[in-house]
Formats: C-alpha cells, structure tokens, sequence
C-alpha cells in the first residue's frame, strides 16, 4: 500500500519559484508520469518527495502520514538517478547492497535478495564488476536494482533512460512497464519526453513553469487536453494552431474566422463561454487531416517540405494565412515541393482554446 | 610535438644539451655515495675513483655510535603524524565547503584560503612564547601542530577542487541508500578521491621531511631532534671525518630519492600541484 | 501526528545538520586560529612593544621599525640583506629559470628519454635544502673538495679558489647551488604549461614555415604566461625566505663579511640573539619581520597585477 497526498507544495530557490502551490494524489500501485519540458521543475518535484530538497510550503504525506519532516531514507521510497549515481568504487554487488548493509540487514539476507533482484533484471554474470566495466544499459539496470533490493514503497525515476540510446530506451521502456505490472508497486516517472509519458503511465501529470496544467490517463490527455500547453505538448509532431475570432456564438456551438480570411468555421461546443469579436486559438493534430474535398471545413497551403519516414509522411506547407502547417499522410503519398494542396478535418477533431489558453468545450 | 624520431643536428644538440645536464644534476649525487663507501684518507687521495672495497664502516659508525637512527625515527613520527592529522582535518573542511550550502560558506572558505599568504615562518617570535605557554617545546608534538596547521590551506585548496567535481547525485543516491552524513563521506566520497589525497599529501609532506628551520628553533633536546636538523649536530660531530660525513648524507637521502623514482609520476604531479591549476 | 512534534522533528534535523558542520569545520579552523593566525596577529602587535627578553614591556609605537630602517648603527644590516635577497632573486630569475625554460622547451619536443631527464632533473628538488648545503659544502672545501681538485685536475689551477671564503664569490655559489638544486622545479612546471598549449597551434606554425624558435617566441612563450606569472611569484618568495642554504653553508652570520647575509638570517639573529645581534630582540625582531612580510607581499600584489594584465594582453 502506498498512496501520496501533496497538498499545496511549493519550493523556492532564493527568489525563484520552481514549484508553485501543487496539489497531487497519487493512488497506489499506479505508474505515475510527470512529464513538461526542461527546467519546469520535474526533478524538483520528485527530490522533494524523496526528501532531497527541503519543502518551502505544505506538506506531503504517505498513507495518510506526514513525511515531509522525515530524512529520505526513512520514508521508503526509492530513487533511481538520470546519471545511475552508482558507486564508482563499488563492485554491481557492493552497489546493490549497500543499502542493505547501512540498515544492518544480516548477510545471508542481503546475498538472497541481492541475488533475486540480480535474477530479476539478468545481472547475475555481472554482480563482481564495477561500474565502469558495464555497458550502458547493464549501469542502467544495476541502478534500478539497487532501488529494487531496498523493496521500496514507492519507487522514483528522474529521466531514467535518457542517456540510453534510441533502440535500446524503447526496450528499456517495456522492460519497466513489466516490472511495474510484476511489482505492482507505486512508480513515479519523470522525464520530459512525451512519447515514453503516453506509452508507460497510467496517469500523466504534464507539468510547465513549477505548476500541474493537467492531470489524466494518456488518451484523456490526448483527447481533452484542458489548455493550448497540454494540446501542444501532448502529441508529435505538434497540433497545429491557428488564430481566429469569433463571430457568432448559437446554443451548440460557435463560428469564427481564420485569420479573418473569411473562411467561416462552425465548431460543437455547447457550453462555450466566449463573445462575439474574442480572438481564440483553433487546433487541428496534424494526423487528423484528411485528403478530401467533402468536408467543408478545408485549409490550403503551399507545401515546402516533405519528410519520408516509409510507412509515413509529413508535409511542411504554409497555409494561405500564413501558418505552418504540419500534415500526417501515408507514406506512398504523392506531394510535391511548390504544390498547393487543399486539406479537410472533421469538426469533432478540432480543439478550441480562449485568449487565456484554456479549452472552449 | 613528436616531431624528431629521426636524427637531425637539432635532435642531436638537444640531446647532448640534455645529457650533460643531467650528468651535471646526477653526478654529485653519485660522488657523495660513492664517497660513504670509502675511508676518509682514500677521499682525498684519489677523490674520483671507485672505492677499493665497498666498506661499510662508515655506515655502522652512524648506526651505531651517532643520534641519526634517532633522528630519522622523529622525522617519520613527525611527518606521518602530521599527514595523517593534516589530511583528517584538511578532508573534514574541504568537504564541509565543497559539498554544503550554508550561511557564511563563501566567508569560512576564504578564511581557510587566506592561511595560503602568511609565512608562518615571520610569526615565529609569537609562535615560540605561544608553544612555551602551551608546554609544546621541545616536543614533536609542538612540531605536528605547526606543520599541520602550515600545510592545512593547501590541503583544503587542492581537496576543495576534487571534491567539489563530484557528482550531487552521488551523495543523493547514498542520502537515499541511508547512509548517515558521516557514512557518505567515508564510504562514498573521500575513497572517490582518494588520488587527490596522495597528492595533497606527498605536496606537504616533502617540506615537512626537509624541513630545518621549525625544528631548529623549538627543539633542543638530542632526542627530540628530526634528521635534518640532526644533520647539524652530527656535521659538528664528525667535522673532519668526510667518509662519515658523505655515508650520513647518503644515509640521510637516499630513502627519499628510492621512494621519488618509484613514485616519480605521482610525486612530481603532487609537488606542483601548488602551481599548477 | 500533531504539528508540534512535526516541528520539533524539523528542527532537530536542521539542528544535527549545524552540529555535523561544526564538527567538520571546528577541528582544522581552531588549528588554524592557534598555530597561525594568532601568531601572526601577534607578531604584528608585538613590533610596537618594548621586549625584555620574553617579558613584554611599553607601548613604543614605530620605534622599533625606526631601529631597523633608520639607526645608523644597525640599519646597514638591513639594506645589506635585502640587497642580497634581491640579488639572489635576480639570479635565480636568470639562471635558474632561464635554464628550467630551456630544459623545458627541448623535453616539450619529446625526444628519447624525456621521462628518464623529468626524473632526473626533479631529484634534487625532493631533498632537503640541508643535506644539499652539506653536499655542496664539502664539494667546494678549498682543500679537501671535489670541485677544486676537478679544477686542479683539468689545468685550471688558477680557478681552485676558496669558493666559500671570499665575499666576491661566495653569495653567487651559492645562488649557482640553488638553481642546481631547483631548476627542476620550474623546468616541470614550463613544460606542463608546454603541454596544456593546443598542439593544432603548434602543427599550424610549422606548416605556415615558422622556425623553432619563432615557434618558441610567438606561440609558446605568450601562451604559459600564466605558468611563468607562478614561477616568478614562488621565486620571489623563495629568493625572499632564504634562510637554510646560507644558514648551512655559511653561517648564521652571513659569512664572509656578511656578503651572504639575508634578511632570514638576519631576522633570526636579532629574534634570538648571536655574536653581533647580542641577546634576544623580540620587539626589533617582530617589526623586522613585519617589514618582510610586507615586502614579499606587496611584491607578489604587484607581480601578479602586472604579470596577470600581461597574460590578458597577450591571449
Ligand atoms: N539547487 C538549486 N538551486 C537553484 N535553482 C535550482 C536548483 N535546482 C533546480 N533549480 C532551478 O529550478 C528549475 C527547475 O529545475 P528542475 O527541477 O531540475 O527541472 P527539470 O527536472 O524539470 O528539468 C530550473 O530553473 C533550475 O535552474
Ligand atoms: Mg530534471
């Protein structure tokens, strides 16, 4: 059983503001993502749960108990650093049980359960090498080891994998989801690429400038982003947005104008609190494009660049406002460099966001 | 700069420049042992040539009929002593400046780095009423004191900068590990930089071996003398007797030099390490 | 848990993290305060008083420093000594540092056995300034000594003088003996600085044509600025604390006719007493040194301003 309150956090450095009044629960036995980009405070968010910087304000508690006041290492969570942090002098053996060996566990204890959490992660061959002996990955698992051997409540990863390569992070990203389903334990994973936040939480908290913008499973995210900066960030490549005014507002929707180009457009959003003449901002996802010409809501551009990945495409055009606009297609998809091309969406894919940045629904 | 695997003129100048400074550097090293082994009248008749027979009276004479023996011993009881403290202590604020943030950090280690500019030497009037009140002439123990409290600014300085290139992470992960702040110092940070430690030792501990001018002041006693200042008494002692004399020096040099060539890298990055950043 | 023992449990961390900070800085700060701040402070509080051998007497403000600068009686001493002190400076600049960027240069050239001349060169730094007085001192023994007899052995008869007794020689053998001693001191520190120069740098001077030693001129030289800035600061602070060679090979009284005196030499006699300073002088003794550390200090202020305004020029 694990399961964490925040209530009000906040944490200053000096004059700066890194974490601003966050309020969080998270449920136990849940793989948690804190996903924002660099320097929003993630890491920060995390080492204050691990009790590695001190709170500025509220509190933080486990089962319903404060721990904010409690040293790290009595609050049973476990860490596992972006760089490993592992024991350069140390053997993968010593590595692991070091822990273990500080709370004075006996011997025999600490050799089984160092050797079942070696077993766990296939680094039985390796537990008499030091660190600097092992491959990237191999560091990357004696890390995860070590916090395994503590068997920790709650577990806590800062951008564990971004130092692995390409190939071997997407391996790395299915080897934790399994661990967690095996564990079943509570998970906190940091990290600031969207893609590892869609494919292995439960539940995301994207995070921007010190403050939670949203909170909600991967499609929820995906599908209703609360505001331009979760719509933005959640997806690649990006949603595309354009600006546009209001100009009618009726009981299920509203109509505006891109850009003043005189393309009127209608979207469904019943209870919409906006006002004729409000300048909004409108987002299409750029694999929500569709090649044709019944639909009546059509953007046209001039494409200038194409990239061919194989089973798909982007097209780069700049619409006839003078958007960039980014289109998913398939790959065999004929387009060229200079051609004008016209591109339709359907009005339930389409995301509206007021001068604030929040969602007009 | 490899530039001269081939022989040139230039390569063959340099080469003859260089051989023959060493031999100017070496050779006068090689005649004072050399002359250890022969009797003084065989010095000053044939003062170049090898020794007839390799005696080694002169050798005994000091093991047995001076203090050297003696004086060596204090010079090693005073210079482990004081690496030893110097080091303890030198880790213990050297680790406190570069691994915490607290009120005043900036303010404690200029007041370390400021010990780097005063030539304890000119305070030796002060420092020699000081001792007497504390009881601390004529005793080695005065002398580890002000070695160690001489050499301790360096030894920040040089711990300061290694310690502080270690990774935050490292000692997070311990915090995390439940190390105590102790433990993550001695398990995981000081072995981390344990080459620093050499070399911040081997930078203090040459002057203190050589030193002369501490020990000719506050110490008096025959038994309490360290060998360099020993060296003194023993070259009134034996004063015509050069055979003695030589052997003493060898005696006196050799160990040091043995210990160098073995460790010659490691000394020669420790006594610059002052002067090099 | 209720909010006061939250507290209490707060602050007994912050209350362990100060103790286990003053537990690391207390040791090493004490022993610092005892064995040299407070002496040196001291020292400075003592040059205005008036000694009777160890009991201190009346405030007499600068007359001390007036007793070194200005009697007549006594301040011969003084600018005698710190002109040999300058000298010894000067001479080691040349000989013994010139000599060290030479044996610099050509081991950066990397030719066989460079590591065996590094090694070398660096022994007789490793050894006490003691046991190489003694060395040289028998050497140089008029009658007895190698250096004579190698003299007398190559025909230079003429040259197997009393190299010790006579003031015209005496100070420059000795300074000839410290750059033997030291000169691998400095040679290592050149060459780490020779080094630490981009090798692109050199390999592109010699492609444009340059000669060695406009290579040595234009590139190498302004570029270990900084290493020459140190060398010359750690000389003058050597040059200026001159005590054990001379002490050794000479005497405490600057032998022959204080042609090698210093003002260590000269500092130690009036502190503790001798034939021509008489008994003990701490008062004249602390304001002596007083007026060192502030030479070597002001000295080491402007050479590094200088030398430091000449590395900015140069890079
Ligand atoms: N110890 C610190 N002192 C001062 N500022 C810090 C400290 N740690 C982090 N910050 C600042 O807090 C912000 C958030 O940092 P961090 O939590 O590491 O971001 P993230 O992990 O999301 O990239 C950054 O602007 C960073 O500069
Ligand atoms: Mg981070």
């Amino acid at each position: 059983m694990a399961q964490i309150n925040m209530l009000g956090v906040s944490k200053r450095f000096g004059d700066l503001e890194v974490i601003s009044d966050t309020t969080l629960e998270i449920k136990d036995g849940e793989f948690t993502v804190f996903v924002g980009p660099s320097g929003c405070g993630k890491s920060t968010l995390l080492r204050l749960l691990a009790g590695l910087d001190e709170l500025t304000s509220g509190e933080i508690n486990l089962n319903n108990q404060r721990i904010d006041h409690l040293a790290p290492a009595k609050r049973g969570l476990a860490m596992v650093f972006q760089s490993y942090a592992l024991y350069p002098h140390m053997t993968v053996y010593q590595n692991m049980s070091y822990a273990l060996k500080v709370a004075k566990e006996q011997k025999t204890v600490i050799d089984e359960k160092v050797k079942k959490a070696a077993e766990i992660l296939q680094l039985s061959e390796y537990l008499d090498r030091k660190p600097k002996e092992l491959s990237g990955g191999q560091r990357q698992r004696v890390a995860i080891g070590r916090a395994i051997v503590r068997e920790p409540k709650v577990f806590l990863f800062d951008e564990p994998l971004s130092n692995l390569d390409a190939k071997l992070r997407v391996q790395m990203r299915i080897e934790l989801t399994k661990l967690h389903k095996k564990l079943k334990t509570t998970m906190i994973y940091v990290t600031h690429d969207q893609v590892e936040a869609m494919t292995m939480a439960d539940k995301i908290v994207v995070i921007n400038n010190g403050r939670v913008e949203q909170v909600g499973a991967p499609l929820e995210l995906y599908r209703r982003p609360a505001n331009q900066f979760v719509a933005g960030f959640i997806g690649s490549p990006a949603m595309n947005f354009f600006s546009g005014v209001i100009k009618d507002v009726t009981t299920t929707g509203v109509h505006f104008d891109i850009n003043n180009s005189g393309t009127s457009i209608f979207v469904k959003c019943p209870s919409a609190d906006v006002s004729i003449g409000e300048k909004i901002q409108f987002g299409v996802r750029p694999e929500h494009f569709i090649f044709t010409k019944k639909t009546d809501q059509i953007i046209t551009g001039k494409v200038y660049a194409v990239e061919r990945l194989g089973g798909e495409t982007y097209i780069y055009m700049s619409s006839e406002t003078e958007e960039d606009v980014i289109v998913h297609c398939n790959g065999d998809r004929e387009v060229k460099i200079g051609e004008k091309i016209d591109v339709g969406f359907s009005i339930e894919d389409c995301h509206l966001f007021n001068s604030k940045g929040w969602a007009i629904r | 700069m490899k530039a001269t695997n081939f022989i040139t003129i230039e390569n063959l100048l340099i080469q003859i420049f260089l051989a023959s400074a060493a031999i100017v550097m070496l050779y006068p090293i090689f005649m004072m042992v050399l002359s250890g082994f022969k009797t003084t009248p065989e010095i000053f008749m044939s003062p170049f040539s090898m020794p007839k027979k390799f005696n080694i009276e002169n050798f005994q004479v000091i093991w047995e009929k001076t203090n050297v023996p003696r004086y060596f011993l204090n010079s090693i009881i005073v210079t482990v002593s004081s690496i030893a403290l110097l080091l303890i202590t030198g880790t213990m604020a050297a680790y406190a400046i570069s691994r915490y943030k607290f009120r005043g950090a900036l303010m404690v280690s200029l007041f370390f780095l400021s010990g780097l500019m005063l030539p304890l030497r000119l305070a030796i009037i002060p420092l020699f009423i000081q001792l007497k009140y504390l009881g601390l002439i004529d005793s080695l123990l005065g002398l580890i004191f002000i070695y160690t409290a001489m050499s301790l600014p360096a030894t920040v300085f040089i711990l300061t900068g290694f310690l502080r290139s270690l990774p935050k992470e490292l000692e997070d992960s311990a915090r995390m590990d439940g190390a105590s702040e102790l433990r993550i110092m001695l398990d995981i940070m000081v072995p981390l930089v344990s080459p620093a430690l050499v070399i911040a030792g081997i930078y203090s501990a040459v002057p203190i071996w050589n030193d002369f001018f501490f020990p000719l002041i506050f110490i008096q006693s025959p038994e309490w003398k360290t060998l360099a200042q020993g060296l003194t008494t023993f070259f009134g002692e034996y004063s015509i007797n050069y055979g003695v004399l030589y052997a003493g020096l060898s005696l006196a040099s050799l160990p040091m030099i043995f210990i160098f060539i073995v460790q010659s890298r490691r000394f020669i990055a420790g006594m610059t390490a002052g002067a090099l950043k | 848990m209720d909010n006061s023992s939250y507290k209490r449990a707060k602050n007994f961390r912050k209350l362990k993290r100060q103790l286990w900070l003053s537990f690391l800085l207390l040791p090493p700060a004490l022993i610092l305060i005892t064995f040299i701040f407070l002496p040196m402070a001291s020292a400075l509080l003592y040059s205005v008083y008036d000694w009777d051998g160890l009991i201190r007497g009346d405030f007499v403000g600068l007359e001390n420093f007036k007793k070194v600068l200005l009697d007549p009686d006594r301040n011969w001493f003084f600018f005698n000594a710190l002109k040999n002190n300058v000298l010894v400076f000067i001479s080691l600049m040349v000989i013994q540092n010139g000599t060290a960027l030479v044996i610099a240069l050509f081991l950066a050239r990397e030719p066989k056995g460079a590591r065996f001349y590094q090694v070398v060169f660096f022994i007789p730094v490793i050894l006490s300034t003691v046991i190489i007085g003694f060395q040289w001192k028998m050497f140089l023994n008029p009658v007895f000594g190698l250096i004579n007899k190698i003299l007398n052995a190559v025909g230079l008869n003429e040259w197997a003088l009393p190299w010790l007794g006579l003031p015209e020689t005496a100070l420059p053998t000795m300074i000839l003996v410290n750059a033997w001693a030291w000169v691998g001191f400095p040679a290592i520190v050149f060459l780490a600085a020779i080094h630490r120069i981009p090798q692109d740098l050199i390999e592109a001077a010699r492609l444009d044509g340059g000669s060695e030693w406009q290579i040595a001129k234009d590139i190498i030289w302004p570029l270990m600025a900084p290493a020459v800035t140190i060398i010359v600061v750690l000389t003058f602070i050597g040059s200026f604390n001159w005590f054990e060679l001379p002490y050794i090979m000479a005497g405490l009284e600057g032998s022959p006719a204080y042609s090698t005196d210093m003002l260590g030499l000269l500092f130690y006699r009036t502190a503790f007493g001798s034939i021509s300073a008489g008994g003990t002088e701490f008062g004249i003794g602390s304001a002596l040194a007083v007026i060192i550390f502030l030479v070597i200090f002001v000295f080491s202020i402007i050479a590094t301003k200088i030398l430091v305004a000449r590395e900015v020029e140069l890079n």
